[in-house]
C-alpha cells in the first residue's frame, strides 16, 4: 500500500469536492436549516390544547374546576358551547378535547360519592388522546387533593402519599430529546446522499476503469475516497451539532468525549453506507433508490419518532440492525442522563462493529465489483 | 386537439421508460406496499409495559400487596427488584428500565399507626412520551390504591365516609375509541410513503433527459414545455394512485383501518396529493444542475419534510405559526388531514373542501413553476 | 479457398503462449451467463508491432482487452502480457502498461495539468520525469498555455490526445487503445495516428481496436473478431490478397438498391454489398471468366440496368472482412 498514492487520491477528490457548486450548500446550509426548521416541530410539546368546557352543573365546584383547566399551559379553553355542538367541533377540528361536567357534581361530592367527569378527547390525534387526557386526569386529582385538603380531611386516615419525580428531563421537553436525534438523522441523510453518488459518478463516466488499469489499489482507493467526505463530515457534524444546541438552548449534562466519538462513530457507519451503495449500483438512479430503501426504515425502525418500547416485541430486534438506532441511545443517553463511557459501552461497540462490517464489505465490492 | 396527442405520445414514451426499467418498477410498485405492512406494524405511540423496577425495603405484607399493584397493572411491567436506593443511579444509567418505585422500610408501620406513608416514583425522563404517560399512571395508581387503604381504615374504624366524594374523569376518545395509535398514523404513513417515492422519481426524469440530449431533440419538435411536463407526470400519477390503493387495502384489510368517510373525496385528495408530489419534483428536475443534485435534492426534500413537516407524527397546532406556514409548502400536509379526516372522522366534502382547494391550487402553481424554470434552464 | 476458416498461424492453439512476445493469448475464453462474449482465441504479437483489433460492435472486442489489461477475469485459457501471467498476478505488469479507453475517461472536473500531475504521481514518476513528461504531452496535445483549463471544456479531438498523453506518461512498453479514434474527423484521426507511429517508432507496442477499416490498414498486423472468434488475422496485405481469392467488381449504377438486390440473386455472384454509394459483388471462382466486368455488365444491361458501370477492383480490408462475416453468418 502505497502512503503516496493515497495521498494523491485525496488531493484529487479534494480538488473535485472544492470545484463542485452544490456540494458545500447541501453539506453545510441546508443541513442546518433544516436543523432549525425541523427542530421546532420536533421540539413542540403539546400544549395549548383548544378546550370545550361544558358545565351543565353550575355549582362553585364546578366553576373552580374549569377554572383550574384554564389556569393550565396544557388548555386553553376557547369554547363553552352547549353540549350538542361539541360533535361538529371536533370533526372540523376547532376543539381537540370536551371536558363535560355533568348536572349535580357538587350534590354528588358532597355526599360523598364518586362524581364523573367527562373527558372527551380527539382520538384521530394519537398525541392528543394519551397526552391529553394524561393531563385532564392529573389536573381533576389535583382538585381533588386540594379539596380533601382545603376539607382538613385525610389528617388522620392513612393514605399514601407519592413524590413522582422525573429524573434527567424535569420538564419532559421533547427538545432535549429530540435535537440530538434529530442532528444524528439531518447529518446522515446529506451523508449518504453524498457518498452515496460519489463512485457511481466515477464508474458512469469511466474514469474508474481508468484508474484501475493504474496500480491503484482497491484499498488505497477507499481510504483516498472517504477520507475527505469523513473530513467534510466532521466539520459538519460539528457546526450542526453545535448549532442545535445554543439554537435550541439544549442542556448538555454529559461528557464531550462520549459525544464526539458517538457521533463520529455514527457517521463512520453513514459513509460506509453510503459508499457500499456506491459501489454496488451500476447508474446513479439505481444508487438513488437503494438509499431510500435503506433510509425510510432507519427513520421509522430507530426510536428516532416512535418509540421502540411501542413496537411489537416480534419487530424490535429489526432496530437493532440500524445504525441510527445506537446513535440516538448514545446521544440521548449522554445529553441527558450525563451517561458516560461504562454506561453506554453496548452501543458503542454496537457502532464499532457496524463500521468495521461496512468498510469490510466495502472493500470485498471494490474488489470485485468495480471491474464490472 | 393535437395537445392531447403530443401529451399522449409523452405519456407513451414515458410508460415504456418505466416498464423496461424493472428495478424501477419494483421499487415504485412493491416497495411503498412492503414498507407500509412493516412500518404500520411496527410503529405506534401507545404507552404499555413500560419496564419498571421495585425497589422495597420495607418487605412487610403491606408493602408487597403495594408492590402487587404494579404487577397486576397493563401500563407497568416488572422487569426486576432490587435492594437499596443507590440501584435506582444504575438501573436508569443502563437502561434497564423506564421507571423506578421505591418503597421505604417503615411504609408498613406508618400505615398500620394510620399515617401517610411515602412512595418515591422515579421515571426516567429521556423518553418524554413514556414519561408523561407514565407519570399520569403511576399518579393514578397510587391515588386509586390510597384511597382504597383511606376506605378500608375508616370501614374497620366505622367512620363516616362522607367528604371522600371525589372526582373521577371518565375519558371517551372519540374516533378512535380502542385509542390505537396505528389509526392515527397509518394514513399518515401513507402519505409519507408516496411523497417520499413519488417525488424522487421525477426529480429526476427531467435531468435524465437533459443529460441523455433528447431534450434537444423535443425541444425544436412542436412539443410545448407544459405538455411535456403534463405527460411526464400522468404515468406517475396513476402508478402512486395505484400504490395508494393498494396501500389503502392493506391498511383496511390487515389493520382494520376504519374508512368511515368519503372514499370520493379521498380519492379525489390522492389524485390531487399526487399531481402536487410529481409537480414538486418537476420543479426540483428543472432547477437541478446535475442528475446527481437532482438525485439528493431529491432525497432531502422528500424524506425529512414527510415526516417531520406533514403532521404525521408530530403535532402541526403546536409548533410556531411562521413554521405552519413553511409546512404548507409541503403537499403532504394537506393530504394527512383529508386522510385521517376521510378514514377517521367519517369527514366528507364539507369538511374537507379547503385542503381540497389547497392540493387543486398547489399543483398547478408547482406545474407552472416546472414550466417556466425549465424554459428558462434552457436557454 | 473457400469454406475453411484461416487464423494465424496455423496450429497455434496447440503451442504454448509464448512469454518473449508482448501478448500471448491461448484459447483465452469468457462468458456472461449463457452468453460467449469471447470463445477461445489465440493469438501472438511480437514486441514493437502496431496491432489491430478488429470486429463489430458487440464481438468482444473490449472484453478482451479488459481481460488482458486485467480488469476482469477469465473463464479459461492463458493470456501473457510482457511475459507475466496476467490473468492471475495482474497487478504485476500495471507498470509496464497505458490504456486509453473509449469513453473520455479523465477527471473532467480537473484540469489538463492536473490530470497530468495525477497519473504521474500514480506511475511514481520522480518530479524530474514528471517535468520531462509534461513537457511532452503539452507539446503532443497540443495544449500549451490550456494547462489549466478543466478537461471538460476540452473538445474531442483535443481530448484524445491528451488522453494519449496521459496513458503514455510513464512511459510504458505496451499501449493499449480501445476505439481511440471514435467521434474524430478524419483530418484529426490522422493526426492522432501519426502520434501513434510516433511511439511505435520508439518500440513501443501497440494493441488498438477499431471499427475502422482504413484504420487497419495502419497496422502491422491484424485479428478479425466476430461473435467471439477469431475469423482471420495476419498482415493485411496477406489478408487482402490470400483471403479472397475470387474476383471483386465494383457497380456503379442509379438505382443501386434494386442493383444489390437483382445481384444477390444473380447466378455465379457469389455475394453482394453496398461499399459506399455503390454495390460490390463477389464473383464465383469459376463464373467470372475472362472478363469479368464486361460479363457483369452485359447481364445488368440485360437486366434492365441501362446506366450500369462495372470495374474490376482490389479486394479492400472492408470487402475482406464483409465476405468473412457473411460467410460466418451463413454457418
Amino acid at each position: 500500500m502505497s502512503l503516496h498514492r493515497i495521498r494523491l487520491l485525496m488531493w484529487k477528490e479534494f480538488l473535485q469536492l472544492r470545484r463542485d457548486p452544490l456540494l458545500i450548500r447541501l453539506l453545510f446550509l441546508m443541513p442546518i436549516l433544516q436543523l432549525i426548521l425541523f427542530g421546532y416541530v420536533v421540539a413542540a410539546d403539546v400544549k395549548n390544547l383548544p378546550t370545550a368546557v361544558v358545565d351543565l352543573d353550575r355549582t362553585s365546584t364546578s366553576r373552580a374546576l374549569d377554572a383550574s383547566f384554564g389556569a393550565s399551559d396544557y388548555f386553553v379553553v376557547t369554547q363553552r358551547p352547549a353540549e350538542t355542538e361539541l360533535q361538529r367541533l371536533m370533526d372540523t377540528g376547532q376543539i381537540s378535547i370536551a371536558i363535560v361536567i355533568p348536572e349535580g357534581t357538587q350534590a354528588a361530592l358532597d355526599r360523598g360519592e364518586t362524581a364523573p367527569i367527562g373527558v372527551i378527547v380527539d382520538g384521530s390525534d394519537s398525541q392528543v388522546a394519551s397526552v391529553g387526557s394524561g393531563y385532564a386526569s392529573q389536573i381533576i386529582a389535583r382538585f381533588n387533593a386540594d379539596r380533601m385538603a382545603a376539607q382538613g380531611v385525610s389528617v388522620a386516615a392513612p393514605g399514601i402519599d407519592a413524590r413522582v419525580r422525573v429524573m434527567f428531563n424535569p420538564t419532559l421537553a421533547s427538545v432535549n430529546t429530540m435535537i440530538p436525534g434529530l442532528v444524528a438523522a439531518i447529518v446522515m441523510i446529506s451523508i449518504m446522499a453524498v457518498m452515496g453518488q460519489a463512485v457511481v459518478k466515477e464508474r458512469e463516466r469511466g474514469t474508474l476503469e481508468q484508474m484501475f488499469v493504474t496500480p491503484i489499489k482497491p484499498v488505497e482507493y477507499l481510504i483516498g475516497k472517504v477520507t475527505p467526505y469523513a473530513i467534510a463530515a466532521v466539520v459538519q457534524l460539528l457546526v450542526v451539532a453545535l448549532v442545535g444546541i445554543f439554537w435550541f438552548g439544549v442542556p448538555f449534562a454529559g461528557q464531550i468525549s462520549v459525544v464526539v466519538v458517538g457521533l463520529v462513530l455514527f457517521m463512520l457507519t453513514s459513509i460506509g453506507l453510503g459508499l457500499l451503495i456506491s459501489l454496488v449500483s451500476h447508474t446513479r438512479q439505481q444508487a438513488q433508490q437503494l438509499m431510500m430503501l435503506l433510509l425510510l426504515p432507519s427513520f421509522v425502525l430507530s426510536g428516532f419518532i416512535f418509540p421502540i418500547d411501542s413496537m411489537p416485541a416480534a419487530i424490535q430486534p429489526l432496530s437493532w440492525f440500524i445504525p441510527l438506532t445506537w446513535a440516538i441511545q448514545i446521544l440521548r443517553g449522554a445529553f441527558i442522563k450525563g451517561s458516560g463511557f461504562e454506561a453506554l459501552s453496548t452501543q458503542f461497540w454496537v457502532l464499532a462493529l457496524f463500521a468495521v462490517v461496512i468498510f469490510g464489505a466495502a472493500i470485498v465490492a471494490t474488489r470485485r465489483r468495480l471491474t464490472e | 386537439m393535437s395537445s392531447l396527442s403530443r401529451i399522449g405520445a409523452v405519456v407513451a414514451k414515458e410508460f415504456i421508460h418505466l416498464v423496461r426499467d424493472r428495478r424501477t418498477l419494483a421499487v415504485v410498485l412493491a416497495m411503498p406496499v412492503l414498507q407500509m405492512l412493516l412500518f404500520a406494524y411496527a410503529i405506534s405511540f401507545d404507552v404499555k409495559n413500560v419496564s419498571t423496577v421495585i425497589i422495597d425495603t420495607d418487605h412487610t405484607p403491606a408493602s408487597q400487596a403495594y408492590v402487587r399493584s404494579y404487577q397486576s397493572s397493563d401500563f407497568f411491567t416488572v422487569v426486576g427488584t432490587a435492594g437499596d436506593l443507590s440501584a435506582v443511579d444504575r438501573v436508569f444509567d443502563h437502561n434497564q428500565a423506564r421507571i423506578a418505585v421505591v418503597v421505604p422500610s417503615g411504609f408498613g408501620r406508618t400505615l398500620a399507626d394510620g399515617g401517610q406513608a411515602t412512595v418515591a416514583v422515579y421515571l426516567d425522563g429521556s423518553e418524554p412520551t413514556a414519561a408523561r404517560v407514565g407519570q399520569a399512571f403511576s399518579t393514578a395508581l397510587n391515588q386509586v390504591y390510597g384511597q382504597r387503604v383511606t376506605i378500608e381504615w375508616a370501614d374497620t374504624q366505622g367512620l363516616d365516609v362522607t367528604g371522600f366524594g371525589q372526582l373521577e374523569p371518565r375519558v371517551r376518545t372519540w374516533y378512535n375509541p380502542e385509542k390505537r395509535s396505528s389509526d392515527f398514523l397509518i394514513p399518515g404513513l401513507m402519505v409519507v410513503i408516496i411523497m417520499v417515492v413519488a417525488l424522487q422519481q421525477t426529480a429526476v426524469s427531467l435531468v435524465r433527459e437533459r443529460e441523455q440530449g433528447t431534450d434537444e431533440q423535443l425541444a425544436i419538435s412542436p412539443m410545448r414545455r407544459w405538455e411535456m411536463m403534463v405527460g411526464k407526470v400522468t404515468p406517475w400519477t396513476l402508478l402512486a394512485f395505484l400504490d395508494l390503493a393498494v396501500i389503502t387495502v392493506v391498511g383496511i384489510v390487515f389493520f382494520h383501518l376504519p374508512l368511515r368517510g368519503s372514499t370520493l373525496v379521498l380519492a379525489l385528495g390522492a389524485a390531487l396529493f399526487v399531481f402536487c408530489s410529481l409537480g414538486l419534483g418537476l420543479v426540483i428536475s428543472a432547477v437541478a444542475p446535475s442528475l446527481e443534485s437532482a438525485n439528493m435534492l431529491g432525497l432531502l426534500l422528500s424524506m425529512l419534510p414527510a415526516f417531520i413537516l406533514s403532521g404525521f407524527a408530530f403535532p402541526l397546532a403546536s409548533i410556531p405559526v411562521a413554521l405552519q406556514v413553511v409546512s404548507c409548502l409541503f403537499p403532504a400536509r394537506f393530504m394527512v388531514t383529508i386522510a385521517r379526516g376521510v378514514f377517521l372522522k367519517g369527514a366528507g366534502f364539507g369538511e374537507l373542501w379547503p385542503e381540497l382547494a389547497a392540493l387543486g391550487g398547489y399543483a398547478v402553481i408547482a406545474l407552472g413553476i416546472a414550466v417556466v424554470l425549465y424554459g428558462r434552464r434552457r436557454r | 479457398m473457400s469454406g475453411t476458416r484461416r487464423q494465424r498461424p496455423d496450429g497455434l492453439a496447440s503451442t504454448p503462449p509464448n512469454p518473449d512476445a508482448a501478448l500471448s493469448v491461448r484459447g483465452l475464453t469468457k462468458r456472461f451467463g449463457s452468453f460467449t462474449a469471447v470463445d477461445g482465441i489465440d493469438f501472438d504479437v511480437p514486441r514493437g508491432q502496431i496491432f489491430g483489433f478488429l470486429g463489430p460492435n458487440g464481438s468482444g472486442k473490449t472484453t478482451t482487452i479488459r481481460m488482458l489489461t486485467g480488469t476482469s477475469g477469465a473463464d479459461a485459457g492463458q493470456a501473457l502480457v510482457l511475459g507475466e501471467d496476467v490473468l492471475r498476478h495482474p497487478e504485476r505488469i500495471k507498470m509496464r502498461f497505458g490504456y486509453m479507453s473509449q469513453k473520455f475517461s479523465l477527471f473532467e472536473d480537473l484540469t489538463v495539468d492536473e490530470n497530468l500531475r495525477f497519473y504521474a504521481g500514480v506511475y511514481d514518476l520522480t518530479a524530474d520525469e514528471f517535468a520531462r513528461q509534461r513537457e511532452y504531452v503539452l507539446d503532443m496535445a497540443d495544449l500549451r498555455g490550456r494547462e489549466n483549463e478543466l478537461t471538460a471544456n476540452l473538445s474531442v479531438g483535443w481530448r484524445q490526445r491528451l488522453a494519449l498523453g496521459t496513458a503514455t506518461i510513464h512511459e510504458p512498453e505496451l499501449l493499449f487503445l480501445d476505439e481511440p479514434t471514435g467521434g474524430v474527423d478524419p483530418v484529426a484521426r490522422r493526426q492522432f495516428w501519426d502520434l501513434l507511429y510516433d511511439l511505435a517508432s520508439r518500440g513501443v507496442t501497440l494493441f488498438v481496436t477499431t471499427h475502422y477499416m482504413d484504420e487497419a490498414s495502419n497496422c502491422n498486423q491484424l485479428a478479425f473478431i466476430y461473435r467471439g472468434r477469431l475469423i482471420a488475422g495476419g498482415a493485411p496485405h496477406d489478408i487482402r490478397r490470400e483471403l479472397i481469392t475470387e474476383q471483386v467488381v465494383e457497380v456503379s449504377v442509379g438505382d443501386v438498391n434494386r442493383a444489390l438486390q437483382w445481384l444477390e440473386r444473380a447466378p455465379g455472384v457469389e455475394e453482394a454489398y453496398l461499399s459506399g454509394a455503390r454495390v460490390h459483388a463477389v464473383l464465383q471462382a469459376d463464373a467470372a471468366g475472362a472478363d469479368p466486368a464486361g460479363t457483369v455488365t452485359a447481364a445488368l444491361r440485360a437486366a434492365g440496368f441501362g446506366d450500369a458501370a462495372v470495374v474490376v477492383v482490389e479486394p479492400t480490408l472492408e470487402d475482406v472482412f464483409v465476405n468473412l462475416v457473411a460467410r460466418e453468418q451463413g454457418r
